[in-house]
């Protein structure tokens, strides 16, 4: 299930990390250095997400996105950025990217938002209202009701919102912030264990009377829903 | 002193330019009047002369002119001439040279009178019935004289109004070069880096004196600044050592680790600390980004009460893991702001979360969002031990941490993020004392658009 990802990057070293990386989980990795150079293959319209620095000589991020949008291509783009001010996230999430992810970060964040952002294209195709399952978990975005082995979940509609967010997300990590921002809308950082009690709640819900665990930690990540 | 050599240029170039408008202007006057004034001259006693002749014929007109050659004035100038330009009588010596040829009515001439050179005249020309020429004029000499006298005072006047403009330009100018010499003294000794001096002022009221206090008042603000700018650096260096030894001997711990499970123990650790020093980073850049209003391009219009609600259930299962009941007081109507939403939600949950941190013994969180149609308050308050009164402006302080023990939890910089926060929306952040416990209240003023 290897896909075409280009990466825009101009700092030698973060872009053969992430190369690497992105290599071992089987993407396809090109490489721009620059704003233009990124633009000029972007427009293509071959890939399947696009990694964007930011800060890039000759033209910046924004610019790069905002022409690419200009010009009908709806490619993903995650936006990476040092610029880590909330003003700047929204910024950076308005000129037209679908995630923006602030430097420096583990490959762990990163990998969890391009499966993501590439899964996210997959499902395009689905309507938003067929049931989901994963194992015995059943979900019905309808009518928002939840159920395990038959029995019914009652869940807060935040919980409901977290549930389906890590259903939609199947069997891949999903980490803190990604949850913050997705489930919650915001985009600062914030001090204390907010998401894992929430987290640990749900999992209770999910799992209490049950033998075969639902919503597992991945250490170092996140969580990870997966029969 | 090129300053004081300028305002004394200045004041002589303005009193030349003010009195030649004067001068002009009397001038103007002065030779109108003298021309127009002539002009009655001549046409009345032309008048008188002809109507001499109407009345009594050439013998009245003869001793007319008589008369007027014997006893007018030297100026004046009358005489009979024949249809060829003969002289028949009066004191011209020959028929006067105009322009064109001598015709009826007031003109210009050149009068040739006995023993005299020609001179300017105006003229009056009556042709009689037989073909003579009465001719009577008046020569412009004297009102001349008059004005040649008159132009050489005023010239005299004028050197003498620049002589005057010049002095009082230099009195003027050594006053202001004074005045101003002694602040600029100051400000030279500041700018060689003595922020303490200041410019004397004196009670007075004028242009100086103000100018010497806003100086003032502006050294004392770049004062406050600088003390402010250098307590930020100070404490975020300081504070940034031990995050940064903790990561240090993290690292050094991991690399000298034989037991892979250690080493990975030590690896997360060192993670765990640089996402700490970069949470500190990040904070003091949004506290400066909101004190610089550079986000104000963000601003939407929200609702307030809903945010808090939100936020409030967001944290009121971290509130029950400490011990606290978080309860959220909505207010009646919805309280809309125009703001920067995710801001104020990080200024919230800022003082939810020292809420949480430091009052959660205190059983009861309250979260409360009010509108009194002026502005939106959001207070939080608790009931944990608090912070005594006179130490309230430490804790809004950055980095202001009342607990001496800097443990790995946050850097003090909470508070003062929503302190700025409340400034990039033109409020303010209050502590009180809620006896016993802390309430801290967000006061936002409401505003378009």
């Amino acid at each position: 299930m290897g896909r075409k990802i280009l990466l825009v990057e101009d700092d030698r070293e973060t872009a053969a990390y992430l190369s690497k990386g992105l290599g071992q989980e089987g993407h396809s990795v090109e490489l721009a250095t620059n704003g233009q150079d990124g633009l000029f293959r972007a427009t293509d319209g071959s890939f399947d997400l696009i990694v964007l620095d930011r800060m890039l000589p000759v033209l910046d991020g924004i610019s790069v996105l905002k022409a690419l949008r200009a010009a009908q291509i709806d490619t993903p783009v995650l936006v990476l950025s040092a610029l880590a001010s909330v003003g700047d996230r929204i910024e950076g999430l308005e000129s037209g990217s679908d995630d923006y992810l602030v430097k420096p970060f583990s490959f762990a964040e990163l990998l969890a938002r391009v499966n993501a952002l590439l899964r996210r294209r997959e499902a395009r195709v689905d309507p938003a209202d067929h049931r989901i399952a994963v194992g015995d978990l059943e979900i019905d975005p309808l009518s928002r009701s939840v159920r395990r082995g038959g029995k019914k979940i009652e869940l807060k509609p935040r919980e409901y919102l977290l549930l389906e967010y890590f259903a939609r997300n199947e069997g891949r990590v999903v980490t803190r912030t990604m949850l913050l921002e997705q489930v919650w809308d915001y985009h600062f950082d914030p001090g204390t264990n907010v998401i894992d009690v929430h987290v640990s709640r749900l999992r209770r819900k999910l799992e209490d009377g049950f033998e075969k665990p639902l919503l597992h930690t991945v250490r170092g990540a996140g969580y990870m829903l997966a029969a | 002193m090129p300053t004081t050599l300028r305002i004394a240029l200045l004041a002589g170039v303005l009193a030349l330019v003010s009195n030649l408008i004067v001068l002009g202007f009397i001038q103007l006057r002065t030779h109108d009047e003298a021309i127009s004034e002539q002009r009655r001259q001549v046409v009345e006693q032309g008048t008188v002369l002809a109507d001499v002749y109407r009345t009594g014929g050439m013998p009245a007109l003869v001793d007319g002119i008589n008369d007027t050659v014997t006893y007018g004035d030297p100026q004046s100038a009358v005489a009979l001439f024949d249809g060829k330009g003969k002289l028949l009588l009066g004191n011209l010596a020959a028929m006067p040279t105009t322009r064109g040829p001598v015709r009826e009515g007031y003109q210009s001439a050149l009068l040739r009178l006995e023993h005299a050179p020609p001179h300017e005249a105006a003229i009056v020309a009556h042709r009689l019935p037989h073909g003579e020429w009465l001719i009577s004029g008046r020569t412009v000499g004297y009102g001349l004289a008059l004005r040649e006298t008159l132009e050489r005072s005023l010239l005299i006047a004028l050197i003498v109004a620049i002589l005057l403009g010049l002095i009082c330009g230099i009195i003027l100018a050594q006053f202001v070069g004074r005045r101003v010499g002694k602040i600029v003294a100051v400000t030279d000794q500041i700018t060689g880096h003595d922020l303490t001096r200041r410019i004397p002022v004196s009670r007075g009221g004028d242009a100086f004196e103000r100018l010497g206090r806003q100086i003032n008042e502006m050294l004392d603000r770049i004062g406050g600044l600088m003390d402010e700018l250098r307590m930020v650096t100070d404490s975020l260096a300081h504070d940034l050592r031990s995050p940064v030894s903790r990561l240090r001997s993290a690292a050094h711990a991991a690399a000298e680790a034989s037991d892979p499970a250690e080493r990975d123990q030590q690896l997360t650790s060192v993670v765990a600390q640089a996402d700490s020093l970069m949470r500190i980073l990040t904070t003091a850049l949004e506290i400066s980004r909101s004190e610089a209003f550079t986000s104000r391009s963000q601003f939407s219009r929200f609702d307030v009460g809903k945010l808090g609600g939100e936020l409030s259930e967001m944290y009121e299962p971290v509130a029950e893991e400490a011990g606290a009941a978080l309860r959220f007081h909505q207010p009646q109507q919805p309280a809309e702001l125009f703001g920067h939403r995710q801001l104020i939600a990080q200024a919230i949950s800022n003082l939810v979360e020292n809420a949480i941190r430091y009052g959660a013994t205190g059983e009861t969180i309250d979260v409360t969002v009010g509108e009194d149609g002026r502005r939106l308050t959001v207070s939080v308050a608790d009931h944990g031990p608090g912070i005594p009164e006179e130490r309230h402006d430490e804790a809004l302080r950055r980095f202001g941490r009342l607990d001496s023990s800097r443990s790995n939890e946050g850097a003090g910089l909470g508070l003062a993020l929503v302190r700025a926060i409340a400034h990039l929306h033109d409020g303010e952040l209050v502590l009180e004392d809620n006896k016993p416990g802390l309430i801290a209240v967000l006061r936002l003023p409401l505003r378009g658009p």
